[in-house]
């Protein structure tokens, strides 16, 4: 039983807070992803999970246990630090096996563990070397080895990819989540990179300004963005939206005759992903006209960028539709990917 | 393109110059002066009759001796002085500037103020017998009591000279990031294993500067030994000084002065080499 749980916990560095009351529960052999623009707290809550930092306010609990007031080395946890802090006087190999000597394993199994991580993490060829002698994703593998070799319960990583190139990311990635769902491992992950976030996350918490605004699924943070903030931060090109009247309980959008939620004031704002508006040469029913701005070929697909009445917006189309900038086309929105949203606030309607 | 490769060398040249003149120069002279005879030949003389003279076998004794103590108790105390200022979050700057003060004392002052205390009618005698303990003032910096004067020279020099130590350990804590001895700790290493196996290691350039620098200078001890106990604990640079001006001998001075440059050349070779930082480790 390992879960982790922050309950209510403020912190402030000067005048500057932080953390601004932040609660979140990882349940025991979860993976749960941080995510958040740089400057949000990330580093700030793990640290305070991991006890290198007092919060405020608040408290933390491991398991079933109160570790507010524990030192770092009663917390039977494991962490990888987001500026690797590797020991640059111990070689690659003493690096790994630290935790392990500090908790005076065997000999046989010190090896076993240290060899098998330094294989994961594809360094088992640089175990005689000194961190000096390494590059930078190098080292962060070691501080990564240096954290699964204690095969903890409770494991924190801070951005442990984010100096690999594309192609070594995806593949550590996709062992990191093999080896921490076969080990049962509890994981707190912070990430900046949104794609990495849906794939290796049980669930998602997306973290702004101090405090967590949405915690979910990443399939549910995906398509029902709690706030115009997270379904701008999440989705690459992120989610767009419309800022509609509504007249009489209903709002109009070309063709379109649309039912916002009841609770709605004289403006409301519609969001919609690019990847969720068919787009058509010509008119259709249930449609809006808008203009292409500019047309961007990605490879997988074209972004368009297009204007209806003075908003500006994105949409996705195959590589092979015929757009050019000036064009009119028609665009449908798939009815039960939209969101509305209350345009003060930024927060979504429930949705019912 | 020319006047860039060749300006760092007339920058540095000047200080070059002055280091010659005023440093290799002389020492070029005390190592001649050692060599050289009456008469203007070569010769073993000087050394010879440094070696037969009554006081050389005490004086190279003694110097070693404190030296050997004195060093290793101020680096200790200057460690845990510097540690314990790491710990403090507030008033730091106060217990620096406070525990730096001695550094501001010139070496004879410092002999002075223990004198004062140990002297016959010194503070420590009159707290003695105001607490009762002893009837008449005692002799403790006598010809008869060299340990006594031994004892006294090494509380000077710790009191006097620890602070540097201190300082250069401090200077060398500061450069350690925190992360290491964070890392260690959420690794489950203790305080007391944090410090042996984190900080100690990294700390290890410093620790050979504050190293070098005390056991040259602890081998230069003079002043403050001439203080406590006139020529009743011989050293090496007292000596030196003895045949200098009371004997008129440059010769045997600078036979005297070439042992302390030798010893002091062998001791920093030694802590080069134990001390020596792997190639690999250099960030
Ligand atoms: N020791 C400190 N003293 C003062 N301010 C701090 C301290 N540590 C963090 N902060 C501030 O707290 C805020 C949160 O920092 P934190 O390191 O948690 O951000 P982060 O979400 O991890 O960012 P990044 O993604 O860039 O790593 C930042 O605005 C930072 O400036
Ligand atoms: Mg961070």
């Amino acid at each position: 039983m390992a879960s982790i749980r922050v309950e209510n916990v403020e912190k402030t560095f000067g005048r500057f807070k932080a953390l601004n009351g932040v609660s979140l529960e990882v349940r025991d052999q979860e993976f749960v992803v941080l995510l958040g623009p740089s400057g949000c707290g990330k580093t700030t809550l793990l640290r305070i999970i991991a006890g290198l930092e007092q919060a405020d306010k608040g408290r933390v609990w491991i398991g079933d246990r109160d570790v507010t007031l524990l030192p770092p080395r009663a917390r039977r946890i494991a962490m990888v630090f987001q500026n690797y802090a590797v020991f640059p006087h111990l070689t690659v190999y003493e690096n790994i096996a630290f935790g392990l000597r500090m908790q005076k394993v065997s000999p046989e199994k010190l090896k076993a563990n240290v060899e098998r991580a330094a294989a994961l993490m594809h360094i088992e060829n640089l175990l005689g070397r000194y961190p000096a002698q390494l590059s930078g994703g190098q080292r962060q593998r070691v501080a990564v080895a240096r954290a699964l070799a204690v095969e903890p319960e409770v494991l924190l990583m801070d951005e442990p990819l984010s100096n690999l190139d594309a192609l070594l990311r995806l593949e550590m990635r996709a062992e990191l989540k093999r080896l921490l769902a076969e080990s049962r491992t509890t994981t707190l992950y912070v990430t900046h990179d949104q794609v990495e976030a849906m794939s290796l996350a049980d669930r998602i918490a997306v973290m702004n300004a101090g405090a967590i605004v949405q915690y979910d699924t990443p399939m549910r943070v995906y398509q029902e963005p709690a706030s115009v903030f997270v379904g701008g931060f999440i989705g690459s090109p992120p989610m767009n939206f419309l800022r509609l009247r509504v007249e009489g309980q209903r709002v109009r959008l070309g063709s379109l005759d649309l039912e916002p939620p009841a609770e709605v004031g004289a403006e409301v704002l519609l969001g919609v992903r690019p990847e969720d508006l068919e787009v058509y040469p010509a008119e259709q029913p249930q449609s809006f006209a808008a203009q292409v701005l500019v047309v961007e070929p990605l490879g997988p697909h074209l972004l368009l960028t297009l204007n209806f009445a003075g908003q500006a917006f994105k949409a996705t189309v195959p590589p092979d539709f015929p757009a050019a900038a000036g064009q009119t086309l028609w665009l449908r929105p798939q009815p039960s990917r939209l969101r509305w949203l209350e345009p003060g606030s930024g927060r979504a309607f429930a949705t019912g | 393109m020319r006047t860039e490769r060749y300006l760092p060398y007339a920058l540095i040249a000047p200080s070059v110059l002055f280091l010659l003149f005023f440093f290799a120069w002389p020492l070029l002279e005390a190592l001649l002066l050692s060599v050289r005879g009456g008469g203007g030949g070569w010769t073993l003389e000087n050394f010879q009759r440094m070696a037969a003279d009554l006081y050389f076998k005490d004086a190279l004794k003694y110097t070693l001796l404190l030296a050997l103590v004195v060093v290793p108790l101020q680096v200790v105390l200057a460690l845990g002085m510097a540690m314990l200022l790491g710990g403090l979050s507030r008033g730091r700057d106060l217990f620096l500037y406070v525990w730096t003060i001695p550094l501001g004392i010139s070496d004879l002052a410092a002999g002075i103020v223990w004198l004062a205390i140990f002297t016959e009618r010194g503070y420590l005698n009159s707290l003695l017998q105001a607490l009762g303990l002893i009837e008449q003032p005692q002799l403790w910096l006598s010809y008869e009591t060299p340990w006594m004067i031994f004892l006294a020279v090494v509380a000077a020099e710790v009191w006097r000279a620890t602070a540097i130590v201190f300082v250069i350990l401090v200077a060398g804590l500061q450069l350690i990031p925190k992360e290491y001895s964070e890392a260690a700790e959420v690794f489950g290493a203790t305080p007391w294993q944090r410090f042996w196996r984190v900080t100690l290691p990294l700390l290890k350039p410093s620790l050979q500067v504050a190293l070098i620098l005390r056991t040259i200078l602890a081998l230069e001890v003079f002043a403050v030994v001439v203080a406590l106990g006139g020529r009743n604990l011989p050293v090496l640079a007292g000596e030196a000084y003895y045949w200098y001006n009371a004997y008129q001998n440059p010769g045997v001075a600078a036979a005297y002065a070439v042992v302390v440059l030798g010893i002091s050349v062998l001791a920093t070779l030694v802590y080069l080499r134990l001390m020596r930082p792997r190639q690999e480790e250099a960030a």
